[in-house]
């Protein structure tokens, strides 16, 4: 039971005209997570996502959303969502607390006492009640949050939510979501390709490219393995080539040393380093970040 | 799950939060005060009736009437294209024929407030400047002045009701807002040119087509229309073109693919 996917993408394409946008995408998201969706420009994620609201139809294959399929129940799949696709288009001419309370109207059970809180949640106290085109992105994007949130959806579908924000407000919705997620048990599911902010936040993520699925990996375990495990470490030393001859297996990388040792290894190399007379000036775990990754993996470049 | 009437409500708010809309009403207001009042300067006798009054300035201003609620229309569905909202208008517990649903009848009531506002100022002034009694030339003989002008009134509503049937028909299928409100008036304005082109009386096919029906005005004065078309044949012809209107719309809207 707990372990039921959220979301469930079963062989999932979304094809126009000739073009193939999505391919059979398969993909099951476990509950309580926050899951980063990764892929480069054009890759497919916003495709994805609006297939996953019913926004778009689905030319093959299926999406469950809490067991219920967006194509056969859709009402009933989607309550149970809550979702930003792009950019955070509101009404302009109302004013954020009136786009707040248009969209608690169209679903059960919000009271003012809730739109309160989602208010103040997304820190906009102060502004809630001024027209929505004299808001700034940010400020948009935080009321795209508020209304988002606003029914305490199962899922919540963020579509690069960090976009236009400033580092204080990016720093506030990670919090946040890594609380929805771990307090109430909500499931996140963010795109994006800023890569630094999706390792902070997400738990897995899923990279796409070119409209296929090319990895579904953990994030949680690199921090485990950290006792026993051989890390790889760089030595900032006066004579590279020197400490080269001397260790086996090591490598110059940036004026740097690089080996892979486990953690006593670090402490014995560094004294026959400091014995052989070589000034060492450093060192660092050289951990290789999702950026890196990811960059090898899509291949840098092509925009598919 | 929920209630469809607090969809019409959403809908509701989006058109009266407007400034525009109650420069639209404004306006209304002030050209049925003002119709009247001109025509009063140029009755010099006196004998002019309420109901005269009444019809000659709803004769211009359902022109206004029309446009506005034309207006309405086109922003109903296209607007929320254009403003990137329907991607949040899409993803709540609602099914796409309910939203639509719910746009429409906001639009339907708009129209109904814009002829009722204009038959109560243009019947409130009437009343003020005229209390001629002289026979119209413009009625039926021996039809109360009141029922004349409630019918002709509902003949004028039945145009509009039609026009935007195709303004918010358009405004589905294209998303384009000005689009719809331009092929719209086109329409109103350029009917009476195809009317007198393929008349009836000329061409048996042309009593199949909407302009023909769409002024039904004329049955208040006889029974018979051109090419001795009736009003329940007209009435049936326009009920036909609703029908495909509404399906259309329809259609399109629930099978529609919303993208960027
Ligand atoms: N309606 C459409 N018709 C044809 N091609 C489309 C359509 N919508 C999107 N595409 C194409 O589908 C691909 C995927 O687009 P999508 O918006 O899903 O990318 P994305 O992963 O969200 O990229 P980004 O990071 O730039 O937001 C792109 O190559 C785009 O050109
Ligand atoms: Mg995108």
């Amino acid at each position: 039971m707990q372990h039921e996917p959220v979301v469930r993408l079963e062989g999932v394409t979304k094809k126009v005209s000739s073009k193939t946008l999505v391919e059979n995408v398969t993909l099951d998201i476990p509950p309580g997570q926050v899951f980063g969706f990764l892929g480069p420009n054009g890759a497919g994620k916003t495709t994805t996502i609006r297939m996953m609201v019913g926004l778009t139809s689905i030319s093959q294959g299926d999406i469950k959303i809490c067991g219920y399929s967006i194509k056969e129940h859709f009402e009933t799949a989607v309550s149970n969502v809550g979702a930003i696709v792009e950019n955070p288009e509101m009404y302009k001419f109302l004013t954020g607390y009136q786009n707040l309370r248009h969209f608690a109207r169209m679903m059960t059970g919000i009271t003012e006492a809730r739109i309160q809180e989602v208010v103040g949640l997304v820190g906009l106290n102060n502004r809630i009640h001024d027209k929505v085109k004299t808001y700034s992105l940010g400020m948009r994007q935080r009321l795209g949050v508020a209304q988002a949130i606003l029914h305490r959806p199962k899922l919540l579908i963020l579509d690069e939510p960090t976009n236009g924000l400033d580092p204080q407000g990016i720093r506030e919705l990670r919090d946040y979501l890594r609380l929805l997620c771990h307090e109430e048990g909500t499931t996140v599911f963010v795109s994006s390709h800023l890569l630094s902010e999706m390792e902070l936040m997400c738990d897995s993520v899923a990279i796409i490219q070119n409209g296929r699925l090319i990895d579904v990996r953990s994030l949680k375990d690199r921090s485990a393995d950290s006792q026993s495990a051989a890390i790889e470490t760089g030595f900032l030393v006066d004579d590279p080539k020197k400490a080269l001859s001397i260790l086996e297996g090591a490598a110059l990388q940036d004026s740097m040393i690089t080996l892979k040792i486990t953690r006593d290894e670090i402490a014995e190399t560094n004294a026959r380093l400091v014995q052989a007379g070589i000034k060492v000036y450093g060192i660092h775990t050289v951990t290789r970040s999702l950026e890196e990754q990811f960059l090898e993996m899509t291949g840098g470049d092509q925009i598919g | 799950m929920g209630n469809f009437f607090s969809l019409v409500q959403n809908e509701n708010m989006k058109i009266y939060r407007r400034v525009r809309t109650w420069v639209m009403l404004g306006i209304l207001v002030v050209v049925n005060l003002v119709i009247p009042l001109l025509f009063s300067m140029v009755d010099s006798e006196g004998a002019t009736s309420i109901w005269d009054s009444v019809i000659l300035s709803s004769t211009f201003t359902f022109f206004l009437c029309t446009i506005f609620s034309v207006i309405i229309a086109a922003d109903s569905v296209a607007g929320e294209f254009s403003w990137g909202t329907i991607k949040l208008l899409l993803i709540r517990p609602w099914s796409r024929s309910k939203i639509l649903l719910s746009k429409y009848v906001s639009v339907i009531l708009f129209s109904l407030l814009c002829t009722v506002l204009l038959t109560g100022v243009s019947l409130l002034v009437s009343s003020l400047l005229f209390s001629g009694s002289a026979d119209s030339n413009m009625f039926t003989p021996g039809k109360s002045g009141l029922v004349f002008t409630l019918q002709y009134i509902l003949c004028d509503y039945v145009n509009l009701f039609i026009t935007v049937a195709i303004a918010f028909m358009l405004s589905t299928v294209f998303r384009a807002g000005g689009l719809a409100i331009g092929l719209a008036l086109f329409i109103m304005f350029t009917k009476g040119i195809f009317m007198t082109l393929f008349s009836p009386e000329r061409y048996t096919w042309a009593k199949y087509l909407i302009f023909t029906h769409m002024d039904l005005t004329s049955y208040l004065q006889s029974d018979v229309g051109p090419g001795g078309i009736t009003l329940g044949f007209s009435l049936a012809v326009l009920a036909v073109y609703y029908i495909v209107f509404m399906a259309i719309s329809w259609y399109v809207f629930k099978k529609r693919d919303v993208a960027a």
